[in-house]
């Protein structure tokens, strides 16, 4: 771009360069210093005085004034105008005097006057051109040192130059009109890892990048045509393929005539920026998606930020939370403890953690967090403000809450339970005629009852299969499809009723083991329950029928099992309940509604 | 009005209590020992025998019952009813504060000892 200033060898010869030295050496001397006044007017006296003296001696009658002519140029030459003028009016009267000493003495004849005369004016003449020489050569050395000093000017004003543009790292191109890239800096060369300029010389600039930085390059480019300056921000990749952000500012550059014929790119590698941005947007986005409440606090308890799952939890999407204070989030009666507990602590310890309650700001639900508060510092250490991380507490407070409940549940099961095991235990020994008979009783019942409970467990004490209540309460008492057949709908019974039905079952059982159709080999019970008719009248019937046992005779006395069965089945499922002792076979029937023992609806 | 004639003394006693089982049980317990024992699966069936047997001296009823009264509030009634009557507060929860209880009533937790409820009624001052 820069034009290299360039010497044109001129041809010379052995003479031109002797008389061009003597010359320079001449002209050196003219030019080294104007004498003062006393030595021109003093020299130039002396030296026509000489030429007088050395005329008189040699050439007394001979051109009186020929020699004095070259005298007075060299002088002229030599001390300037004024010492010539005035050597030309000394040597005339000089050789005016030397013209007297000729006879006839007194006088110069008109000859001589006008010879004198002529020789003063050509004289004069001759002094006014070697005065101009003089000054012509006087002039010339000057240019001469001026266009060296300019030129030295130039050459250093352009290293500075070529040095600035090696030494950016910025990628300078000059451009033509149509975008074709005519030039690029050293440094630049070196950015976009170009090895060889000349290969991507004349390239349409705006090839080099893609996607929407093309489209950017072709705008900037565009604008820059029209005199605008531009610049974007885009990827495109080294010549090597290294990809890397660029900052690019495009500018025409103004000619001498006010247009523009060229245009300047400068574009800067602004990958290491561009990641540690990405870095920082990374960090953003990691409490921004945090479901964690995350905010910072300014160090008066403004608030500065919080992210989206803050304002989610306390109701504060889309407000401008910077008019709020740290004060606003919580339950009021808990500011003064953060004010006088937690802000100390977090300044003494570097840190707070706990339990409080924020309120949601538009429904004013409490909300139970694990709020937690640290100091934010600067890179100098100085506290900027305060960060949390505060966790909803919520499902957590709830999940406590449940197994509170649970717990509470279960003891109070427990204790059901225990009054009915008392309430059996104390039926049995009522009832028993011998300690031994006791014991086997009691023993059996408890099992009945575990078994019941069993059912109850498997179903959170919420429903009873009644197939599998009906199944595990005659288990111990004979093999279920063999010797006691079960026939029945699938049914949900409600829990209320089933630990009763279990131990009616288990007595039934034991009594036919004992006297009934399960104390042979041949005989056989069938459980049998039903449905009739359509809510809300429908009816729950179930039926225990024995056959094939030996003769059934009424007994004389009723024990705990048949007065447990009849009693408590008619009070719990709220319908009839009966056994007859049939000659062929003992039954059981119970009827009841339907809603009063069995799940309808899903709910106990 | 009902307490006005109440029989001082009588061994009358109501025992309200849904789980049949345990209720059978306690009312045997009361009869063999001479006692003349009313049983109620609920509040209201308990209301009912209360103002038909107004010489009832001593009731013995479960906290958990279904219905829309339990029997916290039912001994509260009964308080106020019949005041002379000795209460009996049974439950398998937690016991409810004291100032939750009528006055001079007895919480028991279950399961809980009958011969400790009749011993306590023995001491109490009749009337």
């Amino acid at each position: 771009m820069f034009r290299a200033i360039a010497r044109i060898p001129l041809g010379r010869t052995t003479e031109d360069t002797q008389l061009r030295s003597l010359l320079d050496r001449l002209r050196t001397a003219l030019v080294a210093g104007r004498p003062s006044f006393l030595a021109r007017y003093g020299l130039s006296s002396l030296a026509v005085g000489g030429v007088a003296l050395l005329r008189s001696a040699m050439f007394a009658e001979f051109a009186p004034w020929f020699l004095f002519t070259p005298a007075v140029v060299v002088i002229a030459l030599l001390l300037g105008g004024g010492a010539g003028l005035w050597a030309t009016l000394l040597a005339a009267l000089c050789a005016s005097i030397t013209l007297r000493d000729v006879p006839p003495v007194g006088a110069l004849s008109l000859m001589q006057v006008v010879a004198s005369a002529i020789f003063i004016v050509t004289t004069a003449g001759l002094v006014g051109l070697v005065v101009a020489l003089r000054h012509a050569l006087i002039e010339a050395d000057a240019a001469r040192t001026e266009l060296m000093r300019s030129a030295a000017a130039a050459a250093e004003r352009e290293a500075f130059l070529t040095s600035v543009l090696a030494s950016s790292t910025d990628c300078i191109k000059v451009l033509d009109l149509d975008g074709r890239l005519t030039f690029m800096s050293e440094g630049g060369q070196r950015v976009m890892e170009v090895s060889d300029f000349n290969a991507i010389a004349g390239c349409h600039w705006p090839d080099f990048w893609t996607g929407q930085g093309h489209v950017e390059a072709l705008a900037a480019l565009a604008a820059a045509r029209e005199g605008r300056a531009q610049s974007f921000v885009g990827r495109a990749s080294t010549i090597r393929g290294t990809p890397k952000w660029w900052h690019v500012a495009l500018s025409p550059i103004r000619n001498q005539d006010g247009g523009y014929d060229r245009i300047l790119s400068v574009s800067r590698d602004i990958t290491a920026l561009r990641e540690s941005e990405d870095e920082r947007e990374h960090f953003v986005r990691l409490a921004e998606n945090s479901t964690d409440f995350i905010g910072m606090l300014q160090t008066d308890g403004r608030v500065f930020y919080v992210n989206d799952a803050a304002r989610r939890m306390v109701g504060l999407d889309g407000a401008d939370v910077t008019a709020l204070a740290m004060t606003d989030f919580f339950l009021p009666e808990q500011v003064a403890t953060v004010t006088s507990e937690v802000l100390p602590a977090v300044d003494r310890d570097g840190h707070w953690s706990g339990e409080l309650t924020f309120r949601h700001f538009r429904t004013g639900e409490l909300i139970p967090v694990l709020y937690s508060v640290f100091p934010v510092t600067d890179i100098d250490g100085r506290t900027v403000g305060y960060g949390t991380v505060t966790r909803d507490f919520r499902a957590r407070k709830q999940a406590e809450e449940e197994l509170r409940l649970l717990n509470g549940e279960l003891a109070h099961r427990l204790k059901n339970v225990l009054a009915v095991v008392q309430s059996v235990t104390r039926q049995t020994l009522r009832n028993a005629s011998d300690v031994q008979k006791a014991s086997q009783d009691l023993s059996a019942r408890l099992v009945a009852l575990g078994a019941a409970t069993d059912v109850l467990t498997n179903a959170s004490w919420r429903s009873a299969d009644l197939r599998e209540l009906i199944e595990r309460a005659l288990a111990p008492h004979g093999e279920i499809g063999v010797r006691i057949l079960l026939d029945g709908p699938c049914l949900t019974l409600k829990p209320q009723v089933a630990v009763a039905l279990a131990l009616a079952l288990h007595e039934l059982a034991t009594n036919a083991a004992k006297y009934g159709a399960l104390s042979n080999d041949a005989g056989r019970v069938d459980v049998i329950w039903q449905v009739r008719g359509e809510a809300p009248e429908a009816r729950f019937r179930l039926d225990w029928r024995e056959q094939g046992g030996p003769p059934v005779a009424e007994p004389t006395r009723r024990g705990f099992g048949s007065i447990l069965i009849e009693r408590s089945l008619r009070s719990y499922f709220g319908g009839t309940a009966g056994i007859e002792y049939r000659p062929d076979g003992l039954t059981f029937a119970m009827d009841t509604q339907l809603g009063d023992a069995v799940m309808t609806d899903g709910k106990a | 009005m009902l307490g006005q004639r109440t029989p001082i003394g009588s061994k009358t006693i109501l025992v309200v209590e849904d789980e049949a089982l345990v209720r059978f049980d306690m009312t045997d317990f009361f009869e063999d020992r001479g006692w003349q024992v009313y049983e109620a699966e609920n509040a209201e069936q308990a209301i009912a025998l209360l103002d038909r047997h107004g010489e009832i001296r001593v009731l013995l009823t479960d906290v958990e019952m279904p219905g829309a009264m339990d029997g916290l509030r039912l001994a509260h009634y009964v308080r106020e009813r019949f005041p002379p009557a000795l209460l009996f507060v049974v439950s398998g929860q937690a016991p409810p504060s004291p100032q939750a209880l009528p006055a001079r009533a007895t919480f028991l937790p279950k399961p809980f000892d009958l011969h400790h409820v009749l011993r306590q009624i023995d001491r109490s001052p009749v009337g």
